[in-house]
């Protein structure tokens, strides 16, 4: 099979977001011959998505989207002056341990080489099940934001927003920014006191305070009704969306809706990661898996590193300085600098990426996703593909099913098209729920490739 | 655990079969299996109930896996019965294509030659030309130039056989029991698994690749070896396909399985791409409306061979209450194994012309 690129590979980076970005813009300043693979149209990745489009021609939405969105502009310039090669609507289906990756663009499929590969394929949203997630008109929170910073799309009728985290503040926010009228935003308990003694170092992290109480204070000035501690979320409606329930301070509500927003943060996509697959570990802090790698991205398969929010959530800004400083030390296993020079080049992004990642600790304890909806009540689906409930799941455990794989041969949880990414993480939690044990113990889906959109032809077409 | 019978080592498709077997005839069983990760052929199979083309070489074998399918229909009614489960077992005879004049060729001779090693018992396989194939399969790609059809064959989802047997097995399964120590004891034997011992007068490997281990734990070098095949899968698509292929068939639920390749890889079940492109590209030939199809996932699963591929069962030797089946077609052979395996174990014996079966088969001297 010949590589689709005529020309060698020095590091093969996989996800245009922030730290793939960062890291090919480096790699190339240091003469590796980099390649970018991105599923996206443009450069931005989930967090600066459409950026260019916006600064050129909705410059106006800046002020919607606010400064954290605008913070992408120059890493996406810095990107587009550099040599980096640059492949966008490129699915990467799979990445073998040998470093060959199975790409696929405009119905042709291929396989590349690389003497490196980078993969920075983000975060994606932890699934929030609470029954009737699956009706038209509830979405989770970042789809949201994506489609309003993509497309500058804004919802119509009454929209609530429910969970905790900081995106959700976010798009109230933006939401707000954008003249759109919010129902209620429901806040899932929020843990104070658990977060307090990690308050000091967040607060030597950056700004990440002032930027959530600012966004906090811009959401109250706009009159949005603002519920905390709710719990017994329920989306209600026949064909879509009407109306939100919940329980707060010892009483239900029914508020009329046409939209809701779930969010309970986010979590490290390790698609990817897993399917190659990569050591992982499981994250208490953060209740998710994500690759075991040191501090300058390394796993523990030679020549594969990992940089940025999927090798554990850091954020876009400690996302771009991991990608720099994975991109020094390929540049050193490469040879092109030594192990002194990379220390050199890499101190100031080191000194940086930890004190960004110190702020994590204190929105990790703060804002812990609920416990009634990572391991929800029997009738509600956590597969929506095969349309599996947790109440399935558990009898699958019953029958002696001891983990997710036999769970998933047993129920068709996570055998859909998205291959468990919308619910692995439930199915996980649900049968350490049931069996007592701690996730770190079930493990999660043994997860094949592809693991991007391929056709029979465009495999058989493989080049 | 006292008051046990048999205690069968492994909760694949062929230990669960053949422990639910036993139970069925009112003899006490343990099943002990691993956790969630394991080799677990049983997990990664085609999901065929095939007859056509198995047994030249061995007699016994085209007649068992014969018989096999002729109780199929009486085991899966049994399990819907028992478990409320439907295994979705269909069998409207199965097909192998053929792309050349060449491969038909080969083809026909194959089946010849099976045919006259059954002599008298007769080989119920039919060529199939081209136009007739056209009536039974849909718009079918140029390059088909017949095949082979089989009443006999039929197809059903392994997941849902797996998921009853060992429903059927109820408290009898025991998972994260893997077993770390075989001692003959008292006449029987003592098996520790983990931190639990069992105890049974009479044992039954059948933990597929796991087996090798079981019988070394009883000083028996078991000949076999994995053999890895990968299979593609597509998502749901509307139903074309009447009839299972050997490397194709349709779900019932609509994902079209695509098979199935032979590597000697080792452990590795892992996936390559050369042999997912070659599986593809056989697909798009037979049926090239398949190309539009999106693949949902790709895996490879480890076929337990003997060096002749026939299954193995016997007594491990100095051990009579110690038996062992071994084989790759743990789907196929799973009604053999319910309804008539664990019958001849259950009634102390296995017929006299198992001893084709026997591993002593491959202690041929070496040819001068």
């Amino acid at each position: 099979m010949s590589a689709i690129n005529s020309g060698e590979i020095d590091l093969a980076v996989v996800g245009a977001g922030p730290a793939g970005l960062a890291a090919a813009t480096t790699a190339a300043e240091l003469g590796l011959a980099v390649s970018v693979f991105d599923e996206n149209a443009t450069p931005g990745g989930q967090i600066y998505r459409g950026i260019e489009a916006v600064a050129a021609k909705r410059g106006a939405d800046f002020a919607v989207l606010g400064d954290a969105y605008r913070a992408g502009e120059s890493i996406v310039r810095d990107f587009r002056a550099s040599k980096a090669a640059y492949a966008p609507n490129t699915g990467v289906w799979l990445v073998q341990k040998d470093r060959q990756l199975g790409i696929v663009r405009d119905g042709k499929a291929g396989m590349v080489a690389a003497r490196r590969v980078l993969i920075a394929t983000g975060a994606q949203e932890r699934p929030v099940p609470i029954p009737g997630w699956t009706l038209p008109g509830v979405m989770l929170a970042g789809a949201a934001q994506g489609l309003l910073k993509s497309a500058g799309m804004v919802p119509a009728g009454p929209v609530v927003l429910a969970g905790n985290g900081p995106l959700l503040y976010q798009l109230a926010a933006q939401l707000v920014a954008a003249g759109v009228k919010i129902a209620a935003l429901l806040e899932t308990r929020s843990e104070r006191a658990a977060a307090l003694p990690h308050l000091p170092a967040a607060l030597m992290a950056g700004n990440y305070l002032a930027k959530g109480l600012g966004l906090i204070a811009a959401v109250k000035r706009a009159g949005v009704p603002i519920r905390r501690g709710v719990t017994e979320l329920r989306a209600l409606g026949c064909e879509r969306l009407e109306a939100v329930e919940v329980a707060a301070g010892g009483r239900t509500e029914r508020i009329d809706a046409a939209l809701l927003c779930l969010h309970q943060g986010v979590v490290a996509n390790v698609q990817l990661s897993l399917a190659i697959p990569l050591k992982h570990e499981w994250s208490a802090a953060q209740r998710c898996w994500r690759p075991v790698v040191d501090q300058w991205g390394n796993s523990d398969v030679e020549g594969i590193a990992v940089a940025g929010d999927c090798a554990g959530i850091g954020g876009a800004e400690a996302a771009a300085h991991a990608g720099r400083i994975a991109a020094f030390e390929a540049a050193r296993a490469l040879g092109r600098i030594d192990a002194a020079a990379r220390d050199t080049h890499a101190a100031s992004d080191l000194a940086a990426w930890r004190r960004h990642l110190r702020a994590r600790p204190f929105l990790d304890a703060l804002y812990p996703p609920a416990q009634g909806l990572v391991v929800p009540a029997d009738d509600v689906p956590v597969c929506r593909c095969e349309e599996v409930t947790a109440g399935q799941v558990r009898d699958a455990v019953r029958q002696g099913g001891t983990g997710p794989n036999q769970v998933k041969s047993f129920t068709r949880s996570g055998m859909g098209p998205c291959q468990g990414r919308m619910c692995a993480l439930t199915v996980s939690e649900v049968i350490a729920d049931a069996l007592g044990k701690p996730v770190a113990e079930i493990g999660t889906y043994r997860i094949r490739p592809p693991i991007k959109p391929l056709t029979v032809g465009e495999l058989a077409a493989l080049e | 655990m006292s008051g046990t019978d048999f205690i069968v080592l492994g909760g694949g498709l062929v230990g669960s079969a053949i422990a639910y077997g036993l139970a069925r005839r009112g003899k006490r069983v343990a099943v002990l299996d691993e956790g969630d990760v394991a080799h677990r052929a049983s997990r990664g199979n085609f999901g065929l109930v095939w007859v056509q083309g198995k047994g030249l070489g061995m007699p016994e074998y085209a007649d068992w896996a014969r018989l096999s399918a002729d109780v199929w229909p009486e085991f899966a009614a049994g399990m819907k019965e028992r478990t409320g489960i439907d295994l979705n077992y269909r069998k409207p005879g199965g097909f192998q294509l053929c792309l050349s004049d060449e491969e038909m060729a080969e083809r026909i001779a194959f089946i010849d030659r099976l045919r006259e090693q059954q002599g008298a018992k007769g080989y119920d396989c039919e060529v199939v030309d081209r136009r007739r194939l056209d009536n039974l399969l849909p718009e079918l790609g140029p390059e088909v130039v017949g095949g082979t059809y089989c009443p006999h064959d039929g197809h059903v989802n392994p997941l849902r056989l797996l998921k009853a047997l060992h429903k059927a097995l109820g408290g009898a399964y025991r998972p994260n029991s893997k077993v770390t120590a075989i001692r003959p004891a008292g006449g029987g034997f003592r098996i520790e698994a983990g931190q639990t011992v069992h105890e049974a007068p009479r044992i039954v490997l059948a933990a597929g690749l796991g087996n090798l281990p079981l019988a070394d734990m009883l000083g028996f070098k078991l000949p076999v070896r994995p053999q890895r095949g990968q299979i593609l899968v597509t998502e749901r698509l509307p139903a074309f396909l009447d009839y299972p292929l050997s490397g194709v068939r349709q779900t019932e639920e609509g994902t079209v399985m695509l098979g199935s390749s032979r590597e000697e890889v080792g452990y590795d079940n892992g996936t390559s791409p050369e042999v997912m492109r070659s599986i593809a590209a056989n697909a798009v030939r037979v049926f090239p409306r398949l190309k539009h199809a999106r693949i949902v996932r790709a895996w490879g699963a480890l076929r337990i061979l003997a060096p002749d591929e026939f299954p193995i069962y016997q007594t491990v030797p100095g051990h009579d209450g110690a038996h062992v089946a071994t084989c790759h077609s743990g789907v196929s052979l799973a009604g053999a194994h319910a309804l008539r395996f664990a019958g001849y174990l259950a009634e102390g014996r296995l017929p006299a012309h198992f001893t084709a079966f026997h591993s002593r088969r491959f202690d041929v001297p070496k040819a001068a």
